[in-house]
């Protein structure tokens, strides 16, 4: 096969896209590169998995693989068509299908069946066919049995795998994911990721994969990374993840396991570079004799019942709280007999999956939500008093809401930050005293407080959004999934910002979350919301110790918790209550050999 | 929740009305009424009936769901009612005093009241048996001779399946705004016009920027997947007529007939 190379199903030749960026009359203010002089060649059937931090331009570049945005200067080659010329736009499209990010914008039917068939009717595929190709598809994602349901009635992940089959029903080539999973929960991610390497594997359909989720792509066949337009990095996910330092000046990060295995070279143990996966790490661990099983064990940790905190240090208290909601003729029981007390200056995770009661539960902490039973008392007072002020406790226990930034309205950030304090009935001088402070708290930008908040970054965007609730001095911060949508740096600095909120100013902070990594990473209290009961309530450390139980709920622990587990299984002393990656490498460097 | 469409209130059931082919019981629908306004005596009456509680035992839709309608139109109903009935000048039936209440105002009110809630009902077995995505087609294809005089008939109907579409979902975001702007303390049961107006700005301005974001996400995901328009174009479940839709188009001509034949030879 010397010299004869496979053809290329994507070809791009120094593919360049210009964007303008205008002001309010229209005038040209500045052009940027959305993708600068970009080259790649992919071959039919390979799964590539492009990475970037959000504004990288991959997303532009994913664009162009179906004609959706043209080039400015050089060509992108798409099954050996030209995307430019306007006769190839309708069949580069057929071949190369695209998803995008939000799952409920991409569907388009009421119903699951007619949604898939919408592609095909539009390329004038005969009825009789239309369904063949609408029955192949659903059953190539495995959602044949919802055919008939409405798209509102399924999670995130099926509806995702909806949107895979509306393109599969085209019959692809090739298929572009552009940020699939940004919006779903971890079984969700899980679901979609199967879904593509499967339809990579079994039919040979060529996946392009645009994420910034590192643990998705460790089964690519190649990884291109793209900053500032351009594609600075690229390679197996070895080669890639075996760049650390590169890939952080690139504002990404590496997944968990490759992270531990780093550091654990560096602190002088063999480890290769580049180690992706959990099954990988343990068996260079214990087939490279690298650990020894002489080492003595830890004593037995128990966790005994800590004294409970006194019910004076309670700042939200609540005794036996129901929830019941009405739909129709049928109920549903969203909370059921909760009991929990939430003391001052905590710094508390919540997890569950989706439809857990999680959001049920926050909500009645600040009254948005009456519990049909039971009672919430906030610093001793009966929410459910008659004459118990709603308003003055929805500014004391402030909520930010998942996607925070969607709620934004006002003509400039300050403005909107305002709104608050204002409804709290202060003068205007205490109200804009209070966005700064609140601004300030957030590290927003001075020189956009008179931006308009839709002009703003994603990340910027949510920061105003979280300002705006900070500003009412709240004492008590409630967190919905703040790091939802945001890429890597994005959640890093996220999260960073929640740790300051509590350790400096010793506010309560209660985050909600899906990821287990930063939940174990960030917190001190870990509640598990199961079926609308509270599962477990502890230290990360207790929490994560029931791996069990907690795969029983469809919760996973980090990755680094399985490990130490595996270990353990295997015989080594290890110590497997760890959950972070510094907590992994120490346990596991007291039992090396070193 | 608005989970399921509640909209056009669809019943799901297995019966001869609901696969009936949306073009034919758009028609119905419309002679249906035009027979209602025609007939104007007992008899003439009784044919609508016996036909309409022929297809309301037909469609098994429990008669409940029917009669739903008129709850919301009570009140206009009877003042309506009351209005023929003390305004229609003629031969006094009973007078108290200036009030009078005159045999063809009895006949005025009685008439309206019948041709009002047979209205509401009629209209109900339509959209109880069929679905909106249904509707939408049988509009598309019924009306697509309007193409010749440059209707966009395709994009219309297009519109409304998008529309419902996405109706439950920006109702529900709506709600998640709704709570949101509350925890930050704003008030949306204010009193007073100036102050509702003002407390749905941060309501709406965020819904209506939502909109456009997915009108635009929407937009491309449908040229992504080759949409260009209506021609050229096939369809996944086109209508077609068949011998219950003949059978049903001509027992409505017969009914229909009836009536208007009633109605002239009832003038002689």
């Amino acid at each position: 096969m010397k010299g004869k190379s496979i053809k290329p199903i994507i070809s791009a030749r120094n593919l360049v896209h210009e964007y303008y960026r205008r002001d309010e009359e229209g005038n040209v203010t500045a052009i940027e590169n959305a993708v600068d002089d970009v080259s790649l060649d992919v071959e039919p059937g390979q799964f590539i998995s492009i990475l970037g931090h959000n504004g990288s331009g991959k997303s532009t570049l994913a664009k162009h693989i179906n004609a959706l945005l043209l080039p400015t200067e050089g060509s992108i080659y798409v099954d050996g068509k030209d995307t430019s010329a306007p006769e190839n736009e309708l069949p580069v499209r057929e071949e190369a299908g695209m998803v995008f990010q939000n799952p409920d914008n991409q569907i388009i039917a009421s119903v699951v069946e007619e949604d898939v068939g919408f592609g095909p009717e539009n390329i004038g595929i005969p009825t009789d066919q239309i369904w063949a190709r609408v029955e192949r598809a659903l059953k190539g994602v495995g959602m044949w049995e919802y055919r008939k349901k409405s798209p509102n009635r399924l999670s995130g992940g099926q509806k995702q795998r909806v949107a895979i089959a509306g393109v599969m029903a085209m019959e692809p080539k090739c298929i572009i994911l552009d940020e699939p999973t940004a919006m779903l929960d971890p079984d969700g991610r899980a679901e979609v990721i199967a879904t593509a390497r499967e339809l990579n594997k079994k039919k040979g359909v060529t996946i392009i994969l645009i994420t910034h989720y590192m643990e998705e792509v460790v089964f690519s066949d190649k990884v291109f990374v793209m900053d500032h337009g351009k594609i600075v990095m690229q390679g197996s996910p070895r080669d890639i993840f075996s760049q650390a330092d590169s890939l952080r000046s690139y504002h990404l990060c590496l997944p968990q396991v490759t992270e531990l295995a780093c550091q654990l070279k560096a602190a002088g143990l063999k480890v290769p570079d580049g180690v992706l996966t959990r099954e990988e790490l343990m068996s260079v661990l214990t087939e490279g004799g690298l650990l020894s099983k002489e080492i003595e064990d830890k004593p037995e940790q128990t966790f005994d019942k800590k004294e409970k905190k006194p019910l004076s240090d309670a700042v939200l208290l609540l005794d036996h709280v129901s929830v019941t909601y009405q739909d129709g003729g049928s109920s549903t029981r969203a909370l059921e007999d909760v009991s929990l007390q939430i003391n001052r200056g905590d710094f508390l995770g919540i997890i569950g999956h989706t439809g857990s009661g999680k959001s049920t539960l926050i909500q009645t902490l600040n009254g948005l939500i009456a519990p049909s039973e039971g009672h919430i008392y906030f610093n001793g007072q009966d929410i459910g008093d008659d004459g118990f002020d709603k308003r003055g406790l929805r500014s004391q226990v402030g909520m930010v809401f998942q996607y925070p930034e969607h709620q934004l309205f006002e003509a400039t950030v300050i403005e909107d930050v305002k709104f608050g304090p204002r409804n709290q009935g202060l003068s205007d001088r205490e109200c804009e005293l209070m966005a700064y402070e609140a601004l300030q708290r957030v590290h927003f930008p001075e020189d956009s407080y008179e931006a308009s908040p839709f002009e703003l970054s994603g990340g910027q965007k949510r920061r105003a959004a979280i300002a705006g609730v900070l500003a009412m001095r709240p004492s008590v911060i409630i967190l919905d999934e703040p790091t939802a949508g945001l890429d890597p740096a994005g959640r890093d600095e996220i999260l960073g910002l929640i740790k300051e909120m509590h350790d400096k100013s010793g506010e309560t902070v209660i985050l909600v979350s899906h990821s287990m990594e930063d939940v174990a990473d960030y917190v001190d209290r870990i509640i598990v919301v199961d079926k609308g009961r509270i599962a477990s309530d502890g230290t990360p450390r207790e929490v994560f110790s029931n791996v069990r139980q907690l795969e029983s709920m469809g919760l996973a622990v980090p990755s680094v918790t399985y490990l130490l587990h595996d270990l353990r299984a295997a015989g080594y002393p290890v110590d497997c209550h760890g959950t972070t990656v510094s907590e992994a490498k120490e346990e596991i460097l007291r039992c090396s050999r070193i | 929740m608005l989970k399921d469409i509640t909209l056009g209130q669809y019943y799901s059931a297995d019966s001869v009305i609901h696969r009936l082919d949306p073009r034919v019981k758009l028609v119905a629908t419309l002679v249906f009424i035009i027979s209602i306004f025609v007939a104007s005596d007992p008899i003439g009456f009784a044919i609508i009936t016996i036909a309409l509680a022929a297809v309301i035992i037909k469609s098994r839709v429990p008669f409940s769901f029917m009669v739903r309608g008129l709850r919301s139109i009570i009140v206009l109903l009877l003042i309506c009612g009351l209005f023929n009935l003390f305004l229609t000048p003629g031969d006094a039936l009973v007078k108290w005093g200036k009030v009078v209440i005159t045999v063809q105002g009895v006949r005025a009110a009685i008439l309206m009241l019948v041709r009002m809630v047979y209205l509401i009902i009629g209209t109900s077995v339509m959209t109880l048996t069929t679905t909106p995505n249904q509707l939408t087609d049988g509009l598309e294809t019924g009306l697509r001779f309007l193409n010749y005089i440059h209707v966009p008939v395709h994009e219309i109907a297009m519109m409304m399946s998008i529309a419902l579409r996405f109706i439950p979902i920006l109702s529900d975001e709506t709600d998640k705004i709704m709570k949101a702007q509350t925890a930050r303390g704003a008030e949306f049961d204010g009193k007073g016009i100036v102050k509702k107006a003002k407390a749905m700005v941060p309501l709406l301005v965020p819904l209506f920027v939502s909109a456009f974001r997915r009108a635009n996400d929407l937009a491309l995901a449908m040229e992504a997947r080759c949409y260009h328009g209506g021609e050229g174009r096939t369809s996944m479940k086109p209508l077609h007529y068949m011998r219950r839709d003949a059978i049903a188009y001509i027992l409505m001509l017969v009914t229909a007939a009836l009536v208007i034949c009633w109605r002239v030879m009832g003038r002689r």
